[in-house]
Formats: structure tokens, C-alpha cells, sequence
């Protein structure tokens, strides 16, 4: 059976074999399980989590406590690709804001929001860990560095 | 001169990092060898003579963990790598991570011989793809070429990792956090006692340390401890990476002995400040650091020297911000990021940590309101004191440094 999410097109056999890998480690198998599940299909859906805590034996009112907990885990639709901008002190001191308004003003969305299109999720993140590259952002897994307006138009080819 | 070393960051863009035969052929898992030949107790005896003293951010004696954990007769006992790196202004370990991930899997393996674990783990943070990508790489390939496994060298030791990936949360650095986090639950801090030595990962004896720790474990083992404590200062012995960012010309991470100064890497490491503009302030130690004047420059990046000042070497983030800034802002974001941090657990940080950004953030936009100062004071001090684990005991740290090293606050008269 193949399920449409907003942007994402899952198919259960994937998932089961996903969660047949991590079935035996019980809890201990629980991130990794919805991590990878998560990288299929952007998002956890409640008949995910179902499935997870029914193989994994995790109830599910503590499933979803585990992927509320986290920041990269998500229980809502977002984007094909998650935008993260660093807004932490290094790169603040180097033009984060300026950084941060351009991707505003060119997705047209404010952070926590996604495009209409379902492309690009927005979320303004504490220190990302990449200072020597400030202002830097992450599109999806790659990180873009030493940002500038102009730089931003082209990684969101606007121009 | 300045007492830079190339000891840690030997191989780091140097060697390609993906690759088993460049690692082996620059020396990589002798060290490995070496202590599968020597008793484990030597090995802990080594690491306590090297005095190495903990990278993650707590200080504590590495040596001391060590032979705490070999003592230990419960199994099985295992070895965790805290990969988990999130300290605002901190990019050290991702420099080790993503340039000679190999070490880290040789250093784990001598670790869990030392102490006598089979077992190891290593959390990495997850906004570090690309150090996930390497180290599990690194880990697929030892195993293939046999230097995890079973019976390594023929010997009775048998060792393999199993990596995990955190999913955004600072406090998961915690070390009790972190097992929490491997064993399927929200990453919240256990209360201490008991310690990870005797109740760690799935309540069984656990060795963590962090990677910068681990990194220097090959050569401890092929030197010597005695060899290491010639290496700067006698009582903060060692290679120390520094991470360096904010208003320099080339920030980075810079590798030197504990005599650093202050100085020497500011200005002759990392290139002075841009735009000849003036320090104003530097962060060292991250969002749970303290402020440094610019008259206090000649102090040297040590744990015991810093400390003498009133200040922590933390996780060696080490922040310069020039005269342009508006400090206010800097403190906005040290504040709002331990109120999205703290986990809730204990109320103290729970509640202080909204109290303290709430009132920063009016301070900051220039609303200011008698009593402002006392009341950070108190937040500040209560969380440091009552908190269960160190987020929310730092948490204030930086905020009443930045208050006492510079006049932030309006006099009360003058409101
Ligand atoms: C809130 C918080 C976050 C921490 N984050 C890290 C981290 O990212 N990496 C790390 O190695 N240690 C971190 N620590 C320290 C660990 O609890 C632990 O002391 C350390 O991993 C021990 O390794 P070491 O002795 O080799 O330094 C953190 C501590 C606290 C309280
Ligand atoms: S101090 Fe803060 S982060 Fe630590 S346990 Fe308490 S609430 Fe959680």
C-alpha cells in the first residue's frame, strides 16, 4: 500500500524492513528506528508511531514524548528540505539577521512555517556548531557557509 | 613563541579521512596494538601519569574515570564516545571527527580494553552529517579490515561500536542525558549518585569521555605518560584544541599546549581582529562560560589558570567580539538558548532559565526596571546552586560575568 503525505510518498514495506532492523535492540532501537524511518518520509505520522511502539514495545504516549523532546524529530508535516539558520552568537557578530531576512524575504515564510509548495521548511536554530563558517546555514545535511544576501538568492535560485 | 603542537590535528586535512590504508600507513592503530600487548592496568596507569585531564567541559581527571571503572567486577561494562558537541562557539571535536575519524575508533577500542568493556558507543550530534557519515565509515572499514571484531590480534579482546545520532538537544552532552537518549527516552539528566562508573548506559558500568579526550589517548599509549607531561605545563599537561570564532580574521580551531595566552591566539593564531576594530569581550567556554576584559588578555588557556581569574576553559570555545557590539545582544542569545535547552526537569532551571531570558530580553531593548539586576542576581545564583545538572547550575554564568567585568546596568538612582 503507498500513502501520500503532503510531500512525501512512503511505502509501508520500506518502513517494516526499517523497523525489522532495529526490532530486537527493543527501546534501545527507538531513535535510530524513527531516525531513519523520518529520513524516508520527512515526518512521523501517527500510524508510524504506531507501528514503532507496537514492533519496538514503546508505548505510544511515550513515543511521541521522545520525538517532542527533540528538535530534529517531527509529528507535523514540514518541507522537503529543512532550512536551518544559525542565529547563535558566532554568527550574529558575523550578519546572522541579514542572513535570517533574506531567507524570509525570498521564501516568503517566517521560521517554524513551510512553503506552499511543501519545498523548504524555515527554522532559526541555536549555535549549529559550524562557527569558523559564519553566517552559516544547513539545507537539509548540507552546510553552506560565509552567507550573504546574494548567496542566499542563489542557493534558493531566485535570481 | 607561541606553544602551538600538532599532535591531535596531525592527520586532519592531511590524509584523506575516509581512508583505512592512509590512516594505517601514518601510524594509525599502532597504538592499538601496542596496548593489546601491555596489561590493561598499565594502560589506566599510563593515562593517570599523562594527568589528562577531561576535554568535554567538566575537567575531571581522565586517569581517575579510568581506574574507576576497571574496578568495577559487574558486566558487562561498556565505552562511550560523547560526540554530542553543542556548546554555542564549539566546533573542536567536529574538526576531529570529520578529519581523522579513525583515531577515535582506535582510542575507544584501547579504552575498553583498558577498563574491560567489549562494547562501545558513540553519539554524535545530529546537525553533524557529515561526521556521522566518516566515523561510521571508519567504524564499517575497521571492521572489515579486522581492527574491531573478534579476538583482535589473536588476542582474547573482542570489540565493536555501535554508533547512534542525537536528535537536537544540548542537554543529551550531559553524560547520564545521553545514556537516557541511547536507551530510547527523552534526554533528560539522571540525579548523581549513583555515577556512570558504577550505574552508566542500560545501568551497567560505563567509561564516557569526550573526543578530544579520546584523541589523545594513541599517543599516551605509543609516548608514555611521562612524555606527555612535558608538554606545557606541568599541571595542564598536553595538546589543547581551541575553537575560534566571532570578530577574527581567521577563525578556526588552533591546536597549543595550556601556556597559550589569551593574546597568542587571538591576535597571533587566529589573525587579530578585522576592520581595525578593538576587543570589547571575549566568551571563553561557550554560552555556559564567562566574559573576559580585554585588559585580561595575557592569561594563558589553561584549566587552572583560567580559574584563578574566576573564569572556566569549558570546552575551549573561545568567543572575540569587538567594540561594534552591542553586548546586550550577545547576552539575548546566551539566555534564550539555555531557555529552549533546559530540559524541565527540575524546576530551578526550568523556571529560572524563562525568568532570566524574559528579563534579558527587555533589558535588551532598553526597558529597564528597578531591581533588575538584583533579581538576575538571585535567579542566577539559584539555578547555579539548586539545579540538577550542569545546564541548568551554568546557566547563568555568563550573564552575571558579563555584569561584573563590565557596567552593563544602569545605577538604581539613575532609573
Ligand atoms: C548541559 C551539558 C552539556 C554537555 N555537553 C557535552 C558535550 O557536548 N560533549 C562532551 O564531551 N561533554 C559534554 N558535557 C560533559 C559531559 O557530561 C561529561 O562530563 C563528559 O562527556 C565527560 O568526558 P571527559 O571527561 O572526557 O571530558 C556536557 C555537560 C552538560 C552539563
Ligand atoms: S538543570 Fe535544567 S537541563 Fe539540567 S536537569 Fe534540571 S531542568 Fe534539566
Amino acid at each position: 500500500m503507498t500513502e501520500t503525505t503532503e510531500t512525501f510518498t512512503y511505502d509501508y514495506p520500506a518502513i517494516e524492513a526499517i523497523v525489522t532492523r532495529h526490532e530486537a535492540k527493543g527501546r534501545a532501537g527507538l531513535l535510530p528506528c524513527l531516525q531513519e524511518i523520518q529520513a524516508f518520509t520527512g515526518w512521523l505520522t501517527p500510524d508510524i508511531c504506531q507501528l514503532v511502539g507496537r514492533r519496538l514495545d514503546v508505548p505510544l504516549a511515550d513515543i511521541y514524548g521522545v520525538i517532542d523532546f527533540y528538535t530534529l524529530l517531527y509529528r507535523e508535516p514540514v518541507g522537503k528540505t529543512i532550512i536551518r539558520v544559525c542565529d547563535d552568537m558566532a554568527c550574529y557578530l558575523n550578519g546572522s539577521e541579514e542572513v535570517l531576512s533574506s531567507f524570509k524575504k525570498w521564501l516568503g515564510i517566517g521560521p517554524g512555517e513551510t512553503t506552499p509548495d511543501g519545498k523548504y521548511t524555515l527554522e532559526v536554530h541555536p549555535c549549529l556548531g559550524y562557527c569558523d563558517l559564519a553566517p552559516m546555514a544547513m539545507m537539509g545535511d548540507d552546510v553552506h557557509g560565509h552567507l550573504t544576501p546574494d548567496k542566499v538568492a542563489d542557493l534558493l535560485e531566485v535570481k | 613563541m607561541v606553544p602551538r603542537t600538532n599532535i591531535l590535528g596531525k592527520r586532519v586535512g592531511k590524509i584523506d579521512p575516509g581512508s583505512l590504508p592512509a590512516y594505517v600507513a601514518s601510524g594509525g592503530f599502532l597504538a592499538l596494538r601496542k596496548a593489546l600487548t601491555l596489561q590493561p592496568e598499565e594502560i589506566v596507569h599510563e593515562i593517570m601519569a599523562a594527568h589528562l585531564i577531561g576535554r568535554g567541559g567538566a575537567a575531571f581527571s581522565a586517569g581517575f574515570k579510568w581506574a574507576a571503572v576497571r574496578r568495577e567486577t559487574a558486566r558487562p561494562k561498556y565505552v562511550v564516545c560523547n560526540a554530542d558537541e553543542s556548546e554555542p562557539g564549539t566546533f573542536k571535536d567536529r574538526y576531529l571527527l570529520e578529519g581523522d575519524p579513525f583515531r577515535i575508533v582506535e582510542a575507544m577500542a584501547i579504552s575498553a580494553y583498558a577498563v574491560g568493556a567489549n562494547r562501545g558507543f558513540l553519539y554524535v550530534r545530529g546537525e553533524y552529517p557529515l561526521a556521522y557519515k566518516r566515523l561510521a565509515h571508519a567504524v564499517a572499514e575497521s571492521r572489515r579490515a579486522g581492527y574491531l571484531g573478534l579476538n583482535l590480534w589473536n588476542t582474547e579482546f573482542c570489540f565493536d561500536i555501535e554508533i547512534y545520532r542525537g536528535a537536537g538537544a544540548y542537554v543529551c552532552g550531559e553524560e547520564t542525558a545521553l545514556f537516557e537518549s541511547i536507551e530510547g527516552r527523552r534526554g533528560q539528566p539522571r540525579l548523581k549518585p549513583p555515577f556512570p562508573t558504577t550505574n552508566g548506559l542500560f545501568g551497567q558500568p560505563t567509561l564516557i569521555n569526550n573526543v578530544e579526550t579520546l584523541a589523545n589517548v594513541p599517543d599516551i599509549v605509543l609516548n608514555g605518560g611521562q612524555w606527555y607531561r612535558t608538554l606545557g605545563p606541568l599541571t595542564n599537561p598536553g595538546p589543547k584544541l581551541y575553537a575560534v570564532s566571532g570578530h577574527v580574521r581567521k577563525p578556526g580551531v588552533y591546536e597549543a599546549t595550556m601556556d597559550l595566552t589569551l593574546q597568542e591566539l587571538i591576535y597571533e593564531l587566529a589573525g587579530g581582529i578585522p576592520g581595525g576594530r578593538r576587543v570589547q569581550a571575549v566568551l571563553v567556554g561557550g554560552a555556559a562560560g564567562t566574559f573576559l576584559r580585554p585588559d585580561q588578555l595575557d592569561v594563558a588557556l589553561g584549566f587552572d589558570t583560567l580559574r584563578t581569574i574566576g573564569a572556566t576553559l569549558g570546552s575551549g570555545a573561545v568567543m572575540v567580539l569587538d567594540d561594534s557590539v552591542d553586548l546586550w545582544n550577545v547576552l539575548r542569545r546566551v539566555t534564550r538558548f539555555f531557555q529552549h535547552e533546559s530540559c524541565g526537569k527540575c524546576f530551578p532551571c526550568q523556571l529560572g532559565t524563562q525568568r532570566q531570558a524574559e528579563i534579558v530580553t527587555r533589558l535588551a531593548a532598553g526597558n529597564v526596571h528597578p531591581g533588575d539586576g538584583a533579581a538576575l542576581t538571585d535567579i542566577g545564583l539559584t539555578m547555579r546552586d539548586a539545579s540538577i545538572c550542569g545546564l541548568g547550575q551554568m546557566a547563568s554564568s555568563a550573564l552575571l560575568s558579563a555584569f561584573s567585568q563590565f557596567s552593563l546596568l544602569p545605577r538604581e538612582d539613575e532609573l
